[in-house]
Parts: C-alpha cells; sequence; structure tokens
C-alpha cells in the first residue's frame, strides 16, 4: 500500500457541484507529487481535505496505513505552505520557524538548532530576528516554508508557492524547494498551475480538469506520452488537424491508420519545414504557405496556412539567418511519431 | 461534535442581550406611543402630533437644523479638506488636530462658548457694540446652525481627506490629458471618486445634528426641535406626558431611517477603491491664492476649536460664586475637588465599565459575525445597525419605558447608565472588530492548526494578539464617546448617578460658567489621553474617530 492514499475522493459545494468527484492519487514515501490543473478543477479543495481544513463529502484518505479523515487537523502532522505565505507578522524569522516546534515539546536547546538550519536551508539565516512584514515575497514565501518543513511533517502540501513571485524568483525557488525536499526526504504533494514549473520539479505529475483525475505519471509520460487530449493540450502546446482530404492524404503517406481515431495531433516542436519539394526524410507533407513568422531567440515559431489548417512549427536554434517571410512556399515536415491520436471520447488512441 | 458548542452559546447570548437592551426597549417605547394617559389603546398620539402646530414646527425645525448643519459642515468640511490634501498647508497636522479637537469637545459646551462670545452680554458683541457695529445675539435658527456646522464639520473633513488622498493621481493626469479643465476635472473624476465618503460623513453629521439636544436647548430660545420636545414632555415636572414623548422617539427614529436608508441608495454604486501607487502631491499655491487657503483652513479650524480654547480660558478664571472677575485662579477647580468629586468618579467609573464591557462582548460578537457567515450572523450585523439610527434622548426614553416596571426594574441605577452607554457603542466594537479580522487572512490560523494548534489555540495566539491594538484602540475611542455621553443619561440619572456631561448641563442651566468650563477641560483632558493612548496603538488615524 502507498504511503498517502487517496481514494475516490468526493467534494460537494452547495447543492450539486462537485469540485472533486471521484479522485484517487496514490503517493510513495519521499515523492514529489505535483497536482496539475487549470483554475478551478480542485487541486486546492483536494490539498485542504488531505491537510483536515475541509472534510470530504465521501471517499477515504490514509496515511501509514490508517485512517486519516477521523484525526482533527492540529493532530495530523501535516506540513502546509499556503499561497499568501500566512507568515505571521508578529513574530520575528525565528520565532515563526520555530512555531510548530513549542506544541511538539521539542527542548529550547534542539529548537535553536533545528531552526537556525532550516534557516539555513532557505538561505534566511541572517534575518532570524527581523519582522516578516517589510520582507519580500519570496523571503516570506521561504520563511512558510522553514516553518512547514522545520517540523519534519508525515508529509508536506505546497498550494501554489510560487504563484506571487516573478518569473526569475521563481525558477531559483523551484530548483531550492526540489533540492531540499530530496535533502530532508518528505513526501511532497506540491499544487501548480504551470506545465513548465510541474515538469520541473516533480517525480510525478497528476494531471486534474473540472474535479477529475486525467493522467498521473512521469513528467515524461505526461508531456511525451498524453492519455488525453485535454492533457496534451494542458501542457504543452498542441497542433490539431482539421479532417478532411489533406489530413487523409496525409495519413495514407505514412499507412497509417487507427479505427475510431477521429483526432489527429502533433506538438509543433516535432514538425519540420522544408522547401517545396525538398528532402522530407520520410515524413509526411503538408504544402503551405507562412503566415506569421515569430522570433524568439532561442526558438521561433512558425504559422503556416495548410489545407489541414494552420499549424505551428517550432524551429530550435533558428540563428541569424533562418529568417522566414509570410508568403513564402513551404512544406511541413510530420514524422510517423509526432502523431498522437484521440477518439471520439478524447482517449488517446495507440501511442 | 457537540450541537451546542461555543459559538452556538454565544450567538444565543447576543440575540438575548440584543431583545433585553435594544428590542425590548424599543419595542416598549413603539408600544408606549400606542396607549393614552389612563392606559387605552389608541392612536391619539399620533394623530395628536399631526394636528397640533407645535409638533409640525418641531418637526419642521428638525429638518431645518439637520439639513442645515449638514450643508454647513459639507461646506466647511470640503473646503478644509481639499486645501489640506491638495495644497502645502502649513502646520496641516495642527489642523487636522483643531478638528480632532471639535469632534471630542465636550457636549454643548460649544454652544455655551458661543454664547459667551456672542450672546445678548457676549464679549465679542459687546466689544463690536462699542465700536459702533450691532450686531444680533446668536440666539435661535442661526445660532444653532452655526454650531452645527462648526460642530459637526469633522467628520465630512476626516472622510474626505481620507479619500482625496486615495484618488489615483494618474486617473486626473489622464483626465488632464483628455483636455478637461481643471473644473470638470474636478466635478468629474475627484468628486464620483469622494462621493461616498462625503455622504457617509454628511450621513454623521445630519443624524448627529438631528439628535443633539443641547445645543438647541441652549441656543434656541424657543426653537424647538423634536429632540428637545420630547425631552421636555417626559421631564416636565408637572404632567409628564410619556406616551407622547415616546410619539416623537418613534418619529425622531423615522427620520434617522429614512436618512440612513437615503445615504446607502445614493452611494450604492460608488464603491471605489483608491490605490495608493500614485497618490495625489500636494501643490504649492502662491500669493493671495496661498493666503486666501490658509485663512481659509485656519479658520474653519480655529472657529471649531473656539469653543473648546474658551473654555479652558474660563476654567481658569477669577470667580465670586457664578460671577466671573478680573484674574486668574484655580477656584472653579477647587470647587469641583470639594463638591463635585463623586460626579468625576461616576463618570469615570460608569465609562470604565461601560468600555470593559464593550471591548468584551464586542470582541466576541465581531469574531462571530466575521467568522462564521451565515444567515444568523448576518441578521445579528443588521441588528446592530439599530442602534446606529437611535438618537441618545430616544435610548434614555425607551429604557425608561422598558425598565421602569415589570420584571427588570433598573431605573435610578448605575447600571441603566452604564448599559445604555454600553448599547449605543458597541456595534462601532463589533465593526471594527469584524472588519479587522475579516482583512486578516484565514490561512494565517489554518497554518498554525497545521503546525499542531488547536483551532482555539491558533485563534489566541495567532488571531488574538494581531487585533487586541486595534481592539485597545477602539476601546480608548469608545472611552471617548463614554465619558462624553450625555442626552441618554441626562434622561437617566438620579442624584446619586449624575455623570459630568449632565452636571455641566445643570451648571450652565444655573449660570455657573466657571465650574462648568473647569468640568469641560478635565472632561477634555481625559478625551486627549484616551485619543492619544489610541494613536499610539494604531498610528494616528484620524477616521477612525469617526
Ligand atoms: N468553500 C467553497 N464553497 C463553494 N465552492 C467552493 C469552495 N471552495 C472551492 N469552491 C469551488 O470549487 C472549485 C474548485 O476550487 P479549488 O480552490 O480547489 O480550485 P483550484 O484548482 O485550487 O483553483 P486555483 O488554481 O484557482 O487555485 C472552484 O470552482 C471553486 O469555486
Ligand atoms: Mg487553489
Amino acid at each position: 500500500m502507498s504511503y498517502l492514499t487517496v481514494s475516490n475522493a468526493m467534494k460537494r459545494f452547495g447543492p450539486e457541484f462537485m469540485a472533486l468527484n471521484g479522485v484517487s492519487v496514490a503517493v510513495e514515501r519521499g515523492e514529489f507529487f505535483t497536482l496539475l490543473g487549470p483554475s478551478g478543477c480542485g487541486k486546492t479543495t483536494l490539498l485542504r481535505s488531505i491537510a483536515g481544513f475541509n472534510d470530504l463529502t465521501s471517499g477515504d484518505i490514509t496515511l501509514d496505513g490508517a485512517n486519516l479523515r477521523i484525526v482533527p487537523p492540529h493532530q495530523r502532522d501535516i506540513g502546509m505552505v499556503f499561497q499568501d505565505y500566512a507568515v505571521f507578522p508578529h513574530l520575528s524569522v525565528f520565532e515563526n520557524v520555530a512555531f510548530g516546534l513549542k506544541p511538539r515539546k521539542v527542548p529550547a536547546a534542539e529548537i535553536k538548532t533545528r531552526v537556525t538550519q532550516a534557516l539555513d536551508a532557505v538561505r534566511l539565516g541572517a534575518m532570524a530576528d527581523r519582522l516578516p512584514a517589510a520582507m519580500s515575497g519570496g523571503q516570506q514565501q521561504r520563511i512558510g516554508l522553514a516553518r512547514a518543513m522545520v517540523i519534519k511533517p508525515r508529509l508536506l502540501l505546497m498550494d501554489e508557492p510560487l504563484s506571487n513571485l516573478d518569473a526569475k524568483l521563481r525558477i531559483e525557488l523551484r530548483e531550492e524547494i526540489r533540492d531540499i525536499q530530496k535533502q530532508v526526504d518528505i513526501a511532497t504533494i506540491y499544487v501548480t498551475h504551470d506545465q513548465e514549473e510541474a515538469l520541473a520539479i516533480s517525480d510525478r505529475i497528476c494531471v486534474m480538469n473540472a474535479g477529475r483525475i486525467e493522467q498521473v505519471g512521469t513528467p515524461p509520460e505526461i508531456y511525451g506520452d498524453p492519455q488525453t487530449r485535454f492533457v496534451a493540450e494542458f501542457v504543452g502546446t498542441l497542433n490539431t488537424f482539421a479532417p478532411g482530404a489533406a489530413l487523409d492524404a496525409m495519413l495514407s503517406q505514412l499507412g497509417l491508420s487507427l479505427p475510431g481515431a477521429t483526432v489527429w495531433t502533433a506538438r509543433p516542436e516535432r514538425l519540420g519545414l522544408a522547401a517545396r519539394g525538398g528532402d522530407t526524410g520520410g515524413a509526411a507533407t503538408l504544402e503551405g504557405t507562412i503566415a506569421k513568422f515569430t522570433y524568439l531567440g532561442r526558438e521561433a515559431h512558425v504559422q503556416v496556412e495548410t489545407p489541414a489548417g494552420l499549424v505551428v512549427v517550432q524551429i530550435a536554434n533558428p540563428g541569424m539567418t533562418l529568417t522566414h517571410q509570410p508568403g513564402e512556399q513551404v512544406s511541413v515536415l510530420v514524422p510517423r511519431e509526432a502523431l498522437m491520436a484521440f477518439g471520439a471520447d478524447n482517449i488517446r488512441i495507440g501511442g | 461534535m457537540p450541537r451546542l458548542n461555543f459559538w452556538t452559546v454565544v450567538m444565543i447570548l447576543t440575540w438575548l442581550m440584543l431583545f433585553v437592551l435594544l428590542f425590548i426597549p424599543v419595542g416598549s417605547v413603539l408600544t408606549a406611543s400606542f396607549y393614552d394617559q389612563q392606559g387605552n389603546v389608541t392612536i391619539a398620539n399620533y394623530l395628536k402630533f399631526l394636528s397640533e402646530p407645535r409638533f409640525h414646527q418641531a418637526f419642521f425645525n428638525t429638518l431645518v437644523v439637520g439639513f442645515g448643519g449638514l450643508f454647513g459642515a459639507l461646506l466647511l468640511g470640503s473646503i478644509m479638506a481639499f486645501c489640506v490634501s491638495r495644497f502645502v498647508i502649513r502646520g496641516g497636522k495642527f489642523v487636522s488636530l483643531l478638528a480632532i479637537l471639535a469632534l471630542v469637545s465636550p457636549p454643548f459646551i460649544g454652544a455655551y462658548s458661543w454664547i459667551v462670545l456672542f450672546g445678548a452680554g457676549g464679549v465679542v458683541r459687546g466689544f463690536l457694540r462699542d465700536m459702533g457695529i450691532n450686531m444680533p445675539p446668536i440666539y435661535g435658527v442661526g445660532g444653532i446652525l452655526i454650531v452645527f456646522s462648526l460642530k459637526f464639520y469633522p467628520y465630512v473633513y476626516l472622510m474626505v481627506s481620507g479619500a482625496l488622498s486615495n484618488v489615483n493621481r494618474s486617473l486626473e493626469e489622464a483626465a488632464e490629458g483628455l483636455g478637461l479643465t481643471p473644473w470638470q476635472r474636478t466635478m468629474k473624476i475627484s468628486f464620483p471618486m469622494v462621493f461616498p465618503a462625503l455622504t457617509a460623513g454628511g450621513l454623521l453629521a445630519l443624524i448627529q445634528a438631528i439628535a443633539d439636544f443641547g445645543t438647541p436647548r441652549l441656543l434656541g430660545r424657543g426653537y424647538n426641535v423634536l429632540a428637545t420636545e420630547a425631552f421636555t414632555l417626559y421631564s416636565a415636572e408637572v404632567g409628564s406626558n410619556m406616551s407622547m414623548a415616546t410619539t416623537i422617539s418613534v418619529v425622531l427614529i423615522l427620520v434617522s431611517m429614512v436618512f440612513v436608508m437615503l445615504q446607502r441608495y445614493v452611494s450604492r454604486r460608488n464603491v471605489y477603491h483608491g490605490n495608493m501607487i500614485n497618490k495625489p502631491i500636494r501643490i504649492q499655491l502662491k500669493g493671495w491664492r496661498n493666503v486666501l487657503a490658509h485663512f481659509a483652513v485656519y479658520f474653519i479650524g480655529l472657529c471649531g476649536a473656539l469653543p473648546v480654547i474658551i473654555s479652558v480660558i474660563y476654567s481658569f478664571r477669577k470667580t465670586s460664586g457664578p460671577v466671573f472677575q478680573d484674574g486668574f485662579a484655580l477656584q472653579s477647580y477647587e470647587r469641583i475637588l470639594f463638591g463635585l468629586g463623586d460626579v468625576v468618579r461616576n463618570s469615570l467609573t460608569f465609562s470604565m465599565a461601560a468600555v470593559a464591557l464593550i471591548v468584551i462582548v464586542g470582541t466576541v460578537v465581531g469574531v462571530l459575525v466575521a467568522r462564521r457567515t451565515n444567515f444568523n450572523t448576518a441578521l445579528l450585523d443588521g441588528a446592530f445597525m439599530v442602534p446606529y439610527v437611535m438618537p441618545g434622548i430616544v435610548i434614555g426614553i425607551a429604557f425608561i419605558a422598558a425598565f421602569n416596571t415589570g420584571p427588570i426594574v433598573l431605573t435610578g441605577t448605575a447600571t441603566i447608565i452604564i448599559l445604555s452607554i454600553f448599547i449605543r457603542r458597541l456595534p462601532y466594537t463589533v465593526r471594527t472588530t469584524a472588519s479587522s479580522l475579516r482583512q486578516i487572512s484565514p490561512s494565517m490560523e489554518e497554518a498554525a492548526i497545521s503546525l499542531g494548534y488547536s483551532p482555539f489555540q491558533a485563534f489566541l495566539r495567532i488571531t488574538v494578539p494581531l487585533i487586541v491594538p486595534g481592539i485597545i484602540a477602539g476601546g480608548m475611542l469608545s472611552f471617548v464617546t463614554a465619558i462624553n455621553e450625555l442626552s441618554s443619561s441626562l434622561v437617566l440619572y438620579v442624584g446619586s448617578t449624575m455623570t459630568m456631561p449632565v452636571r455641566i448641563y445643570l451648571l450652565i442651566l444655573d449660570g455657573d460658567f466657571g465650574v462648568a468650563a473647569a468640568l469641560s477641560t478635565i472632561l477634555l483632558l481625559l478625551s486627549g489621553c484616551a485619543v492619544y493612548i489610541a494613536f499610539r496603538f494604531m498610528g494616528r488615524n484620524e477616521q477612525a474617530l469617526l
């Protein structure tokens, strides 16, 4: 049995709205497990049910084999990092972090060493005596992190801890969080709606949508082998080919036919561009005209108008010379393994 | 979980308290107004109110002083607010202090000071007469309006200056960019932004003006308003007419209620949240404009604080009996020390008891209203609006009507005075506690719970320390209103429970202004200390005085 299990969790708000509609997850010891999904899909609700701040309408939660739902929240021993920091403004940084050690009856000397360690880990050692009010968002967030980890909880929950920070700090801090988590080896559930963050930080990702789970898997599985059209579209970008003669021609070029497949898609970075009649390297081609060229430094996005609809092609490392003008005639290269097919129920077929 | 938890009990007790201290008294007033002197059910009182010219006149006069006071306060308050928040005014802090002085000055000492200066034998009037200028004495409706404007302008000033300094300058710059003239800019951009503050401040002035009893009593000279009529009918030695007094009280409540509704209606859509990104800067005026702005601000400020200044000066004047002599002495204070110690003690103990009750009950109920949001607490929140529209004189009469006979008899006790102060001021504490709690993110307590504290412990260790400074400050400000409270105590006092404001009122009626001035000065000192402590705890926040 897994360390933390949530089975068939239902949470109803009001007479009929289901914020969680049959969610089951299993988290292993020491695992970094991420809940990823659009706003309002029920991530916070699931997290708060595990922490005990709102009870499930039905379903079971166990931690280390024991039923968690009967334990009052303050006895669950689950650390939580809040989206709005929830740093106590009337306590110094040190007192904030030490706050959770007092009810655990940790001796004063040990409190000192553990808090100092925790503050060093989040690089706030020099600020121990300051009041948090005048500190930056990133620093307050790290206080929250140190405060939740110093009690060595059985489980760590983080609700979008980086969402209020600027892009650079987010990347820095997410690396830090990841390192510290591996170091202290506490099973962690991390909530985000940022797909890149989820891919970068997680052992496994659980993609949620409208109160249900779409897919659970490692970052490469989620990105490279999405099982539903929702996951494929939410994580990364996706070209969907318009059905019609052009698509059929392309599929027969590749000798592909999947019974029940109604939607064919491909990620932009798996596609290529070639001059008309150029070398296709075994890939199928779609003839088209360039509609727009966007240079982004590290990559470039090329929008191509084709008979199978507008297709975006991502070119890595475009350099100085590889530019395209709107109106230029090109062929879009579609390799066989780039294609992902989905059935009428939006479930992946083949793959 | 047991059904009858702590908060359920609090809820039940709160409703019980509201019933006993609010609904039953108000209900008694209402029912008493439907009985005649012999105890028969009748609507004769209302017919009498509708038919007697005396009451028509009082009703009309109430509206006149109400709206007159409102417009005076709006005029003075917005001029001052505009000048102070938009122009560089030397000593701006001092000007605000003058406004605070006017706000916390003991009741209708103002009226009397104006009589001292501009009354029949007024100092200034006499001086002018010597110079050949003959001006009419200040009595009558004109005097009342002057006093009301100067006494209530701080409500408008404090509200509007707060709002004005939050209007984002970018908005005005944008309007300027669109080619609006300064006048259009003010009317189209700034005015709508401060409109809610203007109406809120105006409402406070209007309600206070309608409820004020001392000023028309002293300055009116026959210009009767509903509040004075109610008191006259209630207190007449011969033929005290309780049922007619209650009828007038009901009318007074209705009038106040109409205005509260009206204010809510006119400002219903105008909720703007200022943002602090681009605060307006103050312009340094030049030449005569600068002189004019300074003159306006200081003139209003000093006139408003004049009564306080006069009474402080007069408290040190030498007297012979009630008559002032030349020179200065501490006689008035000696007379307080030797004759009126119990009055000072009463005021202090009553106010402290009331404030202690207000703080404890107000905080618990505030937590209830803020944290257990449901239909019941929404209703409770609404019920706490009722004391806002109850003039003090009405609360006094209502308490007499409810607690004179029946299961609870309290008339003549200190308790009844304490409770009347308590119920009038309680809503403010409930509201400030609730709003400060709503500003504390609930995740703060949840964080403590996740760290291993029980919900109650979390509340105690996290939330309480965060709201305590606000509670202390609120308690201090309640103390200011409690110790200055006159109109309900005037109805409820007996010889042994006389308070300082009541004594001041009686002294002024007796013409003993020296002692009245000294008592007022002591009151002012106590109020000043309380305001100072409050500002120490929450920063200098003048809006909190409202
Ligand atoms: N106390 C509540 N009462 C009623 N509805 C609620 C309550 N809490 C959450 N909801 C609803 O449940 C749904 C899921 O909310 P939840 O907070 O779990 O979303 P989320 O995935 O965390 O979204 P976000 O990324 O915006 O934080 C939302 O539609 C929300 O409006
Ligand atoms: Mg959320």
